[in-house]
């Protein structure tokens, strides 16, 4: 087994971690917009008027990619948004650190600054999780999931 | 598959979640999130607090007459001109008129070139003291062993700053 297909399959676990993780990072979203929409005002980054509009559909884009990358169906197509919001994300972080802003980063459940404040911890996790998103988009080559049931592999 | 063609589904995938998203907002019990916010959220973020450390000292410490230690009188023009410590470098702190940028960092170049040990800041002695406050601004700017007189000139020279 060549290290293409080791990494392969080490693509399996990998988006299975992403994809519950950004199920289980939308579903307060989802259930909660309002407060959501209170964590993207904090970031001071979006213009009042498009804060709501992100507030709402940031986490179904959220969902839709997660749930793709856990059932196996347009891998490389879900990374590509997981990377693209990861890459979103990590910029409004960086931006919100120098600022100096003692805020949390409103990616999980809505908490305060002194449960989860933004540091550069949150930047490296942040990172990781880019790096996993294109390490998918890279070597996915649609070993388990409705990809390989259809037989659709990426090229 | 292409990156063009990637993208392009991306963005198919985005735009259905994002409909998705818009019409389960729309028929949500309580008529869910207007879509456009028509007033500002209010969101409680603390105000930085300016850089780092300090540590406060005595009036009475004798290190404050040593030539070692830089001096900084944080309190008006007119306090400053009416007493101060021998050698001391006045920057005043006024809590509605910042410290401009370029004077903090000649400041903090002077106390850098000074060959200092430490920094010994006083100012009004209030609560809060404008001499702390300088002190963090100091310390923030990668100033070690940053100290503000505890009780400020009050402490130091038996007077009530107005």
């Amino acid at each position: 087994m060549n290290a293409t297909r080791i990494a392969a399959w080490l693509t399996v676990p990998a988006r299975w971690y992403l994809g519950l993780l950004f199920v289980a990072a939308c579903l307060h979203k989802i259930a909660d917009p309002h407060s959501f929409a209170i964590d993207i005002s904090t970031y001071d980054i979006l213009p009042l008027s498009l804060v709501n509009l992100a507030a709402i559909t940031l986490p179904w884009i959220e969902l839709a990619a997660g749930a793709m990358l856990l059932v196996g169906w347009r891998v490389r197509t879900s990374s590509v948004l997981i990377a693209g919001m990861m890459a979103v994300f990590l910029a409004a972080l960086m931006v919100a650190l120098a600022r100096g802003l003692d805020m949390s980063c409103g990616c999980f459940a809505s908490q305060g600054a002194d449960e989860d404040p933004i540091s550069r911890l949150t930047i490296l996790r942040d990172l990781w999780w880019l790096g996993l998103a294109l390490f998918v988009l890279v070597f996915d080559r649609g070993l388990v999931g409705i990809d390989h049931l259809l037989d659709r592999r990426p090229e | 598959m292409k990156w063009c063609s990637l993208l392009a589904e991306a963005a198919v995938v985005a735009a259905t979640a994002a409909a998705a998203a818009l019409v389960f907002n729309t028929v949500r019990p309580n008529g869910g999130l207007p879509l456009i916010a028509r007033t500002p959220y209010q969101v409680l973020v603390p105000c930085p607090e300016p850089g780092g450390a300090v540590q406060p000292i005595p009036a009475d410490d004798p290190a404050l007459s040593y030539d070692r230690t830089f001096l900084i009188d944080a309190r008006p023009a007119e306090e400053f001109n009416r007493q101060h410590l021998p050698g001391a470098v006045h920057l005043p702190y006024d809590w509605l008129d910042p410290v401009p940028d370029g004077d903090l960092q000649q400041l903090v170049e002077a106390i850098a070139a000074s060959g200092a040990t430490r920094v010994a800041v006083y100012g009004d002695g209030g609560r809060p003291d404008n001499g702390e406050h300088l002190g963090r601004e100091i310390s923030g700017r990668g100033i070690k062993n940053v100290f503000f007189v505890s009780g400020g000139a009050p402490e130091l020279f038996g007077v009530a700053t107005p």
